[in-house]
């Protein structure tokens, strides 16, 4: 009972963490029919901006967090102008683009950081909090409320703002939206940009927790695809949702069998949830598909 | 043309096949092409798969490692021949693609693309954990290199590099040949119609499940061949060999190459692997490039090398049309 508990607070977290990740796949992919499979590497570089400005600048971390969005915005918003908005509608060239994103920003990091994985040392990773028997980080504490707030303010963003709508709308109707006078460029520019800023929070709240390594936006990024496709590919409520359910499920199914299967059990749950439903949990038909 | 065609391919089989001769004295070229051409084969499978019926697998060296390890066990612990391992890899692969491909293949577009990532890293998570079996995260070392085949008193060696180089290169050439009879027999032509509109080719009567889920088969089938090959040059089967990473490579071997054309695959390996072996420089440099390189083809060559190579080729023939045209229609002019 006691261990069922623990696993389901770590499944939270790392729901949490999956969700932000997922939620800024499904935000590009919603808007601009674009799946990008670079989001992993701009979650890692994101932990990377993080830890630089967190040791080497201000020492506060939620600056840190605040201005590794503010970079990684930008470089989002570099990767939509120059890369991605021209290969809206070919899926393998985003394939073939994302694996060339993810050489440089990996092999870059490897260059200016070196291969071995970093610690960052924050203090909310050394206090610890009593639940009764069970003992938590505060970096746990830290990282659901902020994913909460994050999910919360984003979801009053698109609902009760000009600009939400208007993304909305777009990711509706794209003609549609021109003709009521929104611009789509400037639309899938903030999409982008919003997008990484979200993966970058997600990287850095996650950093400390774990050791920050070149390779720590891989399983992430398998997890958020997972994420998108079992809430139904463009549905933003299925990717929180689909996010949290990831998280919960790897984090239980390590109660039951050897950790190295915990990876495997996602997928089999992916396929066989899919199996029944197979626009996903929140998908709809798209139009045309019969 | 056609001629020119069919003398262009035997002399670029001669060469391939002389290259260990030419360069006598460097395994380690020899070397690096046997591995490229092991990477070719299953290419050849995922071209199919992507190039000819429009299905695109991100975790199809998984079907490869089922092959590898098929064979790599019978070859080490039943005493197999290469040849008979890797009839029974093809067996056991197209098995497997086809236990995957009967609930994967109903799902749709990206559907289908991400759970064939799923599907990779099940069975990436089987090679590396089922340490009774596989060997887990050590794999299986010690498969053994294919006997000499006599034929009288010839007798040809396939333990030196040169030897296993040719028996690499007909290994390749015989997918490849697959690949051509398939891409211009009825059921080739089934899957290009499939590819471009799956609604019309239902509508004409082409039952495209059963279609699908043969293409699939096929592919998996051709990724063990390949991988029974790669464990016998590389004399083990190991879990990293086949994993997501492995087929990130595949699927851009056949997506930068060309998907779609026979020789796609090939130029494909070519570039992804004997090219960065060649240009030495400092690794991680040397893989930024790569990037940048990668990036450039997404943005100005979305059909691959051979499809930029192709619209090339045919507009500088529509231009030279273009020039002789209105010489024509003066022709018809002065006749009339």
């Amino acid at each position: 009972m006691l261990a069922f508990a623990e696993q389901g607070m770590n499944g939270l977290m790392m729901g949490a963490i999956y969700a932000l990740f997922a939620l800024g796949m499904v935000l590009i992919y919603g808007v601009m029919h674009v799946l990008n499979f670079s989001h992993g590497v701009l979650f890692m570089a994101g932990a990377y901006v993080c830890q630089v400005i967190f040791a080497q600048l201000t020492g506060n971390y939620f600056v840190a967090i605040l201005g590794s969005m503010l970079v990684l915005a930008l470089v989002g918003c570099l990767l939509e102008k120059g890369i991605f908005q021209h290969l809206r509608g070919s899926l393998s060239m985003q394939i073939v683009a994302s694996m060339g994103l993810i050489m440089i920003v990996q092999n870059s990091i490897i260059y200016f950081f070196g291969p071995l994985a970093l610690h960052m040392r924050v203090e909310t990773v050394e206090s610890k909090i009593r639940l009764g028997p069970l003992s938590f980080t505060a970096q746990h504490f830290v990282i659901i409320g902020v994913a909460l707030v994050a999910v919360v303010s984003l979801d009053l963003f698109l609902r009760h703002t000009r600009l939400g709508t208007a993304l909305r709308a777009t990711s509706q109707n794209l003609e549609a939206a021109r003709v009521v006078g929104v611009n789509p460029d400037s639309i899938f520019l903030m999409t982008f940009a919003l997008a990484t800023a979200l993966a970058a929070l997600a990287g850095a709240l996650l950093g400390p927790l774990f050791l920050i390594s070149p390779a720590m936006g891989d399983l992430p990024l398998l997890k958020g695809l997972t994420a998108i496709v079992l809430g139904g590919m463009g549905s933003v409520p299925g990717a929180i949702v689909g996010g949290f359910l990831i998280g919960v499920l790897e984090a239980q199914a390590t109660l039951v069998l050897p950790t190295d299967y915990r990876d495997a059990v996602v997928f089999a749950a992916l396929i066989g949830i899919l199996l029944f439903r197979p626009y996903g949990l929140f998908g709809k038909r798209e139009r045309g598909e019969p | 043309m056609k001629s020119m065609k069919l003398l262009a391919l035997v002399a670029a089989i001669i060469l391939a096949a002389l290259i260990p001769v030419l360069l006598p004295d460097q395994p380690y070229i020899v070397n690096t092409l046997t591995l490229t051409l092991c990477a070719i084969i299953p290419a050849i499978g995922l071209n199919l798969l992507y190039g000819q019926a429009g299905l695109l697998s991100l975790g199809h060296m998984a079907f490869t490692g089922v092959g590898g390890y098929t064979a790599a066990l019978l070859m080490k612990n039943a005493g197999w021949a290469l040849p008979e391992a890797m009839l029974a890899a093809a067996i056991v692969a197209g098995f497997a693609g086809l236990l995957v491909g009967i609930p994967c293949l109903r799902l749709r577009s990206h559907f289908f693309v991400i759970v064939t990532l799923g599907v990779g890293m099940i069975l990436y998570t089987f090679f590396n954990n089922l340490d009774g079996i596989t060997g887990g995260a050590q794999g299986l070392p010690g498969v053994p290199r294919p006997r000499p085949l006599s034929i009288g008193d010839f007798t040809i060696e396939f333990r030196t590099p040169r030897g296993f180089y040719w028996l690499a290169l007909l290994t390749m050439l015989g997918t490849l040949f697959v690949q051509w009879l398939i891409a211009r027999s009825p059921f080739g032509f089934s899957l290009d119609a499939i590819r471009q509109d799956e609604t019309m080719a239902a509508s004409r009567g082409v039952d495209v499940f059963a279609h699908k889920l043969a293409v699939f088969v096929i592919s998996s089938a051709i990724a063990g061949v390949g991988g029974a090959l790669s464990v016998t040059f590389l004399r083990v089967a190991a879990p990293t060999m086949f994993d997501l990473h492995a087929s990130m490579n595949v699927v851009a071997i056949v997506l930068v190459g060309g998907p779609g054309y026979l020789a796609g695959p090939i130029l494909g390996a070519f570039i992804f692997i004997a090219l960065p072996e060649f240009l030495r420089v400092a690794a991680e440099f040397r893989l930024i490039v790569f990037g940048f390189v990668l990036v450039f083809i997404a943005l100005f060559a979305n059909r691959g090398l051979l499809g930029l190579a192709d619209s090339v080729w045919s507009k500088m023939k529509r231009d030279r049309m273009a020039d002789e045209a209105p010489g024509a229609t003066r022709t018809v002019k002065s006749e009339g």
